[in-house]
This record gives C-alpha cells, structure tokens and sequence, in this order.
C-alpha cells in the first residue's frame, strides 16, 4: 500500500510559504491586525516539546496537552479506538482515583475536558494560577501510569456507544459526516470518521489499550503548552520536576499511514436515511494544513461562506430560496481532506437543482477570479478570526499547540500565517480551485428521506 | 476531592488490574507514590471595573475596557421576549428579532449583510424568553460604524414583506427539521409540561400553526410596543474609553424616543403536575429523558441555595446524575439538571439520554435522585465541593470583557443588586447544609414531578408501567402538537397557546 511521504516534505512546503512572504516582502495592508504572541520553547530530555505563553492579566492558568495521535493512525478494525482511548485517560493512574482527575480539578474550581481529532488526541485544563503544580502532576502520573482494568474499559465503552448514538445515530443528519468519509476515501483512514463504528468498538480490547499507550502517549510525541498567569522560569522548573521523570519511549514510533490514491472520475451515489429533507454534498480532495495552496482554499471557504453577504448563503439560501441551510468549506487537516459545499434542501425543490447550484459556485471559483471586494472582505474576517481567537489563555494555547503539532514543529506560524494570508492575492485563489475543483474528480452524494426511496423504502447503494 | 472516593476505592481493591509484564509496568513500579502537590500562594482576585450610565432618553449603558486585542463588542438587550408574544402568536419575538437585520427603512438586507461581512465583523440577533438581543462585534476602527448599524436595525427595521415571506419559510422548514430532531421535541414538550400554559411554556421558535399566523402589523406592534431605550440596556466592551464609548452611544442613541411601556402580564405559574409523555418515534436507538417541575424566579432570596442544591443534583464540582448514570452504570455519556430561573418563575429540568433498552433504569435512577436530595440532608463534603468549584470558578469568569459585560447585564436585567457581583464568593459559601435541606424541602416535587420521553415507545412502555408511571399519555411524533392539552394535533387549542 502507498504509504505518506516523509513528513519533512510538508514542513519544507510550509517553510516555502513563509520564506516567499518574506522574499517579495510585501507591505501587509494598514488593517488592525493582533498583536504577536510570545511564546518560550523549551525540549526536555525525554523528547517533551513544552511551549509557555505568560499573560497575567486573569489569575488563570491553562494546560493543553496534545498527544500527536488521532483516528487516523487506528489500526484495521479497531476505527474509534483514539477516542474511546482518550476516555480511559479519566479512569485512574498509579496516584490518581477513577474519574478523581476531574474531581480535584472541579473542586479549586477549575474546568476540564479532552477531545480527539483525525489528527490528535488534546487533554486540557483551565484553573486559578496558583493549581499550576497540581495540574502537571495529574497530567504526568497518567502519562506515565494510567491504570487499565478490564472493569472500567468495559463500562467506558458502553459511555462512548451512547455517545455515538448521542451523536451520529439518533440525530437527523448525523450520520452525513460518516456518509461523505466512508465515499470520499478508498484507503486513507479518513474513511471512517472520529467516533468509529459500533463494531470496532466492540472488538477493541483491553491489551489495545496498553498497546497504544505505550506506543503513542509518550513524552516524544506530546506537546505541553501552559498559558496564562506565571512565571516562565517557574513554570519551566515545575515542568522540569513532574514531566521530567516520565521515562523515554522505548522504541521510536513509526506510523504507517496509507496515501490515498488520486480520484481519477467522478463518483456519484444516492443514500436513504431517517432525514426530514434531502441533502447534497458535492466534494474535491484537497491538500494538507500548511501546504502553500492551503491558505487560498480558506479564502475560498470565506468567499463562499462567510457572513450572509457570502455566495453561497446570498444565492443558494437567500435569492433563489432552493436550500434551508447551504455551506461550503475546506476540512483542511494533517492529512489531504476535503473541500466541499453541502446543502439541506427546501421542500419542494429538488435535489439536482440543488447540486448544479452547488457545483456552479465551485466552478466560478475556476472559472472566473474572485472580486478585489471580496478578496478584501475575506482578509478583514480573517483578522476578525485571528484576534477572536487569541481572547482566553485556551486560545492562545491552541493556537501555539496547533502551530506545534500539524505544523511538524513550526511555532512560527502560529502568527506567521497572519502574513501569508495578507498578501493571498485574487489569482491565487483562482489557481487552487483549478488544481482542486475539476468537475471530473468530483464526489456527489444525495441523501433521500427514506419513505422517498424508489422501491419500498431499500436501501440505496454503499449502505 | 472526588465524591465517590470510598466507592471508587473499594471497587479497585475487588478488581485487581491486569497484570503488566513490560516496561509499562516497570515504569509503573518506579513512578513515587505520592500525594497532589500543594497549591502556590493564591493571586488576588476581585471583579473588574466597569461603568454604568444612563442617557436622559433611560438608556442604560454599561462599559467594560479590555486594551489587549483591537476589537469591540456591543450588545443591547430589549426586555421583552417569546414570552411578550401575544396569544395564538407564538413565534412573534423569535420571528422579529430574525427580521431585525433584514433591512431598515434605509439600508436592504444585502447592503446590511455587505457593510458587516466587508468591515469584517459580525452581527447578530434573537430573542430568549424575556429578552431579545443584537450583538454587534468590530475591528476597533469600525466603532463608529457598528454603532450606526447597530442604532438602524435596532431601532428602523422595515419588516418588508418579501423579507417577512422568507424569514417564516426558514422558520417554518427549520421547524420541520427540529420535529424530528429528538432532543429539540424533548426540550419543549418538558417545558410546556412544566409551565403548562404560562407564556413560558410556549416554543420560543412557535409552531407551524402559530408562525403561519404572524402578520407584518403584529411584527410593527411588538417593535413599536417594546423596542425603546427605557427598555433597554446597552454593553460596551473592548478596546474603548467610557468617554469614547460615551460620546459614542449618544450620537447613535441619544436621539431614541422614551415611550411608556406597558408592564408584564404576570401570571401564577401553574402547580406540579405528575404527568408522562411518551413521544413516539419508533426507530429511534435511544430514549431523550426530561425530568422536571416548577421552581422559582431569578431574583427569588432562595436563587442561590436552590441553584447550589441542584449543582449536587446535576451540575458541575457535583453532579450526582452523572455520578450514577455514567460513572457507576455506564448508561448514558451525559446527565445533567439545570435550574432555569427567568423574571417570572423558573424550572428545574434533568436530562440525559441512554440505550432503548435502559431507558426505564435510568428514568428510576433520575426521579429517586429528586427524592434523595429531598429526603436527606447533603453531607458536608459534598456541599464543600460544589461550594469549592462554584468559588473557586469565579476567576475562570471574568477572563474576557464579554463575559465580565454579560455578568453586569445579567445583574441588570434581573434588578439583582450590584454588590452581589463582588460578593459572589462569600454567599456561595455562606450556603449551609440546612439551607439545601431547607429548600429541597420547601421547593422539590419529586412525588409531582414532569416526565418526557422520547423514543421508540413501544419497547418500553409496558416497563414503564410496571414501574409504577401508570398514567401514560403517548402521542406519535407525527401527531406532536405544543399548544394543545393533550399534545395531540386536531385537540382544541387551549388558553394561551
């Protein structure tokens, strides 16, 4: 099976981005824009990469521990693993109860939770500044000792089984993310979505869990990022004294991830599922996060759908009235995800109609460049989101750890990035979505009520 | 410390854990057996400056600074909500707050969409149950211009006819989406259950009778009745001067004519009522779960001893539902009950969600929960932790000026006194035992108590009976009606509905 290539070749298409921005040394317009965000980086012995941003202007301190594992790097039959692992890192560790990680947090106030991606597996914490000591020591007793009991595995699973019937199974369109991964990808991971299937879960057992700490919760594939009220010095010493005793990986982690092959025709399926209304997802693989052409596709998610003055709000939604809800946007991640538009389709209209509207804005993208207006537009929201999104300490530190972690180690595009996207110029956009949009590699998926299928109510194809 | 330490422990002695034949185990071995570090001095904290002034029009103008980022945000609140909507009208504040950006007498809905989307900030509008709301967000050097945007849609809006078409086609075909989704159908059959036919039973969004009904002339007669700066509050915060912020909201604002508002209706709110209301959707995989009851208003004394009692019922640093359904049963992946305390009365609901199969096991689990808190009196150590989280929390509050604004607006908006903002530490720990038996005694139903459940009824229904809920009223989703009695289409609408 194709396999990924070295992880350097992104970082190196990353380092091209920023380098061209400072060679044609544009000015960046005169706009508000964030101030910079400072950071210390440091590496312990053990290979754990820590990252310290200090803001004293609340008496907080946030903790964001990402693991660099996510659905993508689960095995054959065990999809959902990552996730239903991240919650076995709340069942206890050698100095810590079950379920107690929580519990001592919430009782000096402090908030807690974890999430999974595709990509990553992120532990965080925000609590008073002066709980920092507390907050790394909880974090490295379960680096280093999580406990495993066949009692808690067992029960835990049945908790992440209702969250996927929480999620996916019981809502109207829930299943739609699963649908478009399971039709999109051939052999990357990115087939099945984060949550798993029910019979993955079911198989996992309790020697995988032990398995994949070993392999992936180790200090050389983790970033810890503390922002907030301390001092660095301080804080590198508490670091220093509770993460610095977490052993070494035994052996160096490999993965092994299947590249998927290009999609060389279009591929178009019907699905009936419990829906109110019909929907239509028309989708283009893209690149990675952090490619050069990554940066115009989020301009072209902006163009698209950005505001209600967006094109496919303003047409779809608005004037023609043919969608309830119409979106278009890049899932642009570690690996090449997908770009696509997606609809939820108002009675009386039919779905064809629905997709051809879809499908003719990506094609203008191609087609024609985007206006200098909306370029503009499109830079003014991005500083908006820049500086949203640097308010709380857990922002900040997202920010530093994403820049870490899907950026193979390129803190400096936590604000480079800033730049890349000032000086994105119109024909940019446009080259992206001819590499990107042709309408020969396109996926379109209809998902029908089930009372409307052709013949009793079967199930379409792919189901 | 955790709640349930004496269980958690003596589960992990019965259960030995599996045996580690690696160098995991040996790291293990290795690792100190130690107890949580101590914590560091504590930082002093206090709630942060801000202003409040009155423009001579009553506007009510609070200002928050916060100089790290460049950006400023606005938000006025109008006091009237879904529960001003008029009888038969439901939907009528939902449905004008919608329009309120869809242009003004001079400005299209496009042009409003352009300026906003172009200056790259946001605006947003809607309506709660007592309130409606526009939020306005912008770059630092589009102050100016968010003030006057914001002053047209809030104080001109056109309510066109083709706009108004538009709007109610997107409400009436999202409600369709929402009737099949189980959780929304959940959350208003419990409120209309537990408010009954009090105006805070009533959907915010209404229904397709109800919304179909709106007129143009009903949408000019809520803005015209309601929308006025003595009805009014107006928040600031940003990277702004009180005096720029000032000068500001007078020349948007200061011109905004006073009017005489009419007051509330205020009405009793019904008494509990013991009733079940299965709503059946037959391929569901899971069972919606709502257990509530009547409880009281935002400004009632007891507020804060009643909200610290249903912390420990279901909320956070407590959480006895959560505690039981997931951590002990693994039933569920959330439990939660909240108060929801407005101007007039408030309720208490419990929800969670779990496997057809243990759908009644967890109902039972829930409603002796209400029973438990009742019957008896909360040991001190678990008053001490919810006490702990909700005053230890309170630094995690006033990170951002939107929230130090929202909690000004909420002290306001509810004629709360000021002070309270300062003292919120020493009332949360001044809550004694006695006070939580006092209120779970005075307040709790759990003999009366509301129960909705949506699912596939036909799997649990019969064990729901012989649970002892034998007065089931089940209603197909297809039959679903909010505004009728027996929350069946094709009943006689009742009273204020």
């Amino acid at each position: 099976m194709p396999k990924i290539p070295p992880v350097f070749s992104r970082s190196a298409a990353l380092a091209i981005a920023l380098v061209w921005v400072g060679l044609t040394g544009q000015v960046v317009d005169a706009r508000v824009r964030p101030p910079k965000l400072e950071y210390k980086h440091v590496t312990l012995p053990n290979g754990l990469n820590v990252i310290l941003h200090e803001d004293h202007s609340t008496p907080i301190v946030h903790l964001q521990l990402w693991y660099h594992v996510g659905s993508k790097d689960e095995k054959a039959g065990r999809t959902g693993f990552a996730h239903l692992f991240e919650h076995m890192m709340f069942q206890g560790s050698k100095n810590v109860g079950r379920e107690q990680h929580n519990s001592l947090i919430a009782s000096v106030g402090g908030e807690s939770n974890a999430y999974t991606t595709e990509d990553a597996t992120v532990f965080w914490e925000t609590l008073p500044s002066n709980y920092l000591p507390l907050i790394l020591w909880l974090e490295a007793d379960r680096m280093a000792t999580l406990k495993l009991d066949q009692e808690s595995f067992s029960r835990e699973r049945n908790v992440v089984k209702e969250e996927r019937r929480q999620k996916i199974e019981n809502p109207p369109y829930g299943r739609l993310p699963e649908l478009v991964a399971e039709h999109a990808f051939m052999v990357h991971p990115y087939k099945h979505v984060v949550m798993g299937s029910m019979a993955d879960l079911e198989a996992a057992s309790i020697e995988d869990v032990r398995e994949f700490h070993q392999t992936y919760y180790v200090p050389e594939n983790a970033v810890l990022v503390l922002a907030g009220d301390f001092d660095t010095t301080d804080a590198v010493a508490l670091v220093e004294k509770y993460f610095g005793r977490v052993p070494k990986a035994a052996k160096p982690l490999k993965r092994d991830i299947p590249v998927e092959p290009k999609q060389e025709k279009e591929r178009r399926l019907t699905v009936y599922e419990n829906v109110p209304l019909p929907a239509v997802v028309v989708a283009h693989h893209i690149t990675f996060d952090g490619h050069p052409d990554s940066y115009p596709l989020h301009i072209a998610s902006k163009v698209l759908s950005d505001g209600q003055s967006s094109r496919i709000y303003r047409k779809l939604v608005y004037e023609d009235q043919i969608a309830l809800a119409a979106f278009g946007g890049g899932n642009i991640i570690e690996n090449p995800n997908l770009f696509f538009a997606t609809a939820i389709v108002q009675p009386g209209q039919s779905p064809e109609k629905v997709e051809k509207a879809l499908a003719a804005e990506l094609d203008r993208l191609r087609l024609e460049p985007i206006t200098e207006h909306e370029l503009e537009r499109t830079k003014n929201q991005f500083a908006r989101d820049y500086i949203l999104g640097r308010q709380t300490v857990q922002d900040k530190a997202s920010a530093l750890a994403h820049a870490m972690v899907l950026h193979q180690g390129q803190l400096s595009t936590a604000d480079g990035e800033f730049d890349i996207f000032m000086n994105t110029k119109v024909s940019d956009v446009q080259r992206v979505a001819r590499t990107y949009f042709t309408p020969d590699t396109r996926l379109v998926l209809t998902i029908l009520p089930k009372g409307s299928a052709p013949s009793g109510g079967a199930a379409g194809p792919g189901l | 410390m955790t709640l349930r330490t004496t269980a958690v422990a003596a589960m992990l002695a019965a259960c030995p854990f599996i045996s580690t034949p690696s160098a995991f185990a040996q790291a293990a071995a290795e690792w100190p057996s130690e107890r949580p570090p101590r914590p560091q001095p504590a930082r002093r904290v206090a709630f942060p400056p801000y202003e409040i002034k009155t423009l001579p029009n009553g506007l009510r103008v609070v200002v928050v600074q916060q100089h790290e980022q460049p950006v400023i945000s606005l938000r006025l609140l109008v006091r009237a909500g879904a529960a001003a909507d008029p009888k038969g009208k439901a939907g009528l504040a939902t449905l004008a707050s919608a329009l309120l950006d869809q242009g003004t007498k001079t400005r299209s809905a496009s042009q409003i969409a352009d300026a906003i989307d172009y200056i790259g900030g946001g605006l947003g509008t809607g309506a709660g149950t007592d309130l409606s709301f526009l939020n306005v967000i912008v770059m630092k050097d589009s102050f100016e211009q968010a003030l006057t945007l914001l002053s047209d849609v809030a104080r001109n809006p056109a309510f066109a006819p083709e706009e108004l078409d538009r709007q109610r086609s997107q409400i009436l075909n999202g409600l369709k989406v929402s009737y099949e989704d189980p959780e929304y159908v959940a959350d208003a059959v419990i409120d209309r259950l537990v408010f009954g036919f009090h105006p805070y039973g009533r959907p915010g969004s209404g229904t397709p009778d109800t919304v179909a009904s709106i007129t143009r002339e009903d949408l000019l007669t809520f803005h015209q009745t309601y929308f006025a700066p003595n009805n009014a509050i107006l928040a600031v915060v940003g990277d702004t001067t009180p005096e720029e912020a000032l000068a500001g909201v007078t020349k948007a604002f200061g011109d905004w004519a006073k009017k005489d508002i009419p007051p509330p209706t205020s009405l009793q709110p019904p008494d509990p009522t013991r009733r079940v209301i299965v709503v059946d959707r037959p391929d569901a995989v899971q069972t919606e779960i709502r257990v509530g009851q009547i409880a009281i208003q935002r400004n009632h004394p007891d507020y804060l001893a009643l909200n610290v009692a249903i912390k420990i019922l279901g909320g956070e640093g407590g959480n006895r539902l959560q505690g039981v359904l997931r951590s002990d049963r693994g039933l569920t992946y959330g439990a939660a009950a909240d108060m929801n305390a407005y101007k007039q009365t408030g309720a208490i609901v419990a929800d969670t969600d779990t496997r057809t199969e243990t759908t009644i096991e967890a109902l039972r689990v829930m409603v002796d929960e209400f029973f438990r808190l009742q019957r008896d009196r909360v040991v001190d150590g678990e008053l001490a932790s919810a006490q702990a989280y909700l005053a230890g929390n309170f630094p995690l509050t006033i990170e951002t000026s939107d929230a130090i604004a929202l909690q000004v607006l909420n002290a306001l908006f509810y004629e709360l006194d000021l002070k309270e903002l300062e003292t919120y530490r020493e009332r949360v720990n001044g809550v004694t035992p006695d006070d939580i038996q006092r209120v779970a005694r005075a307040y709790l139903k759990p003999g009366r108590l509301s129960v909705v459940l949506v699912g596939n009824a036909s799997a649990f229904v019969k064990q729901l009976k012989e649970a002892g809920f034998d007065e089931i009223e089940l209603v197909r989703l297809a039959d679903l009606d909010l505004t009728t009695v027996d929350f069946r289409k094709g009943a006689k609408p009742a009273a204020g509905g």
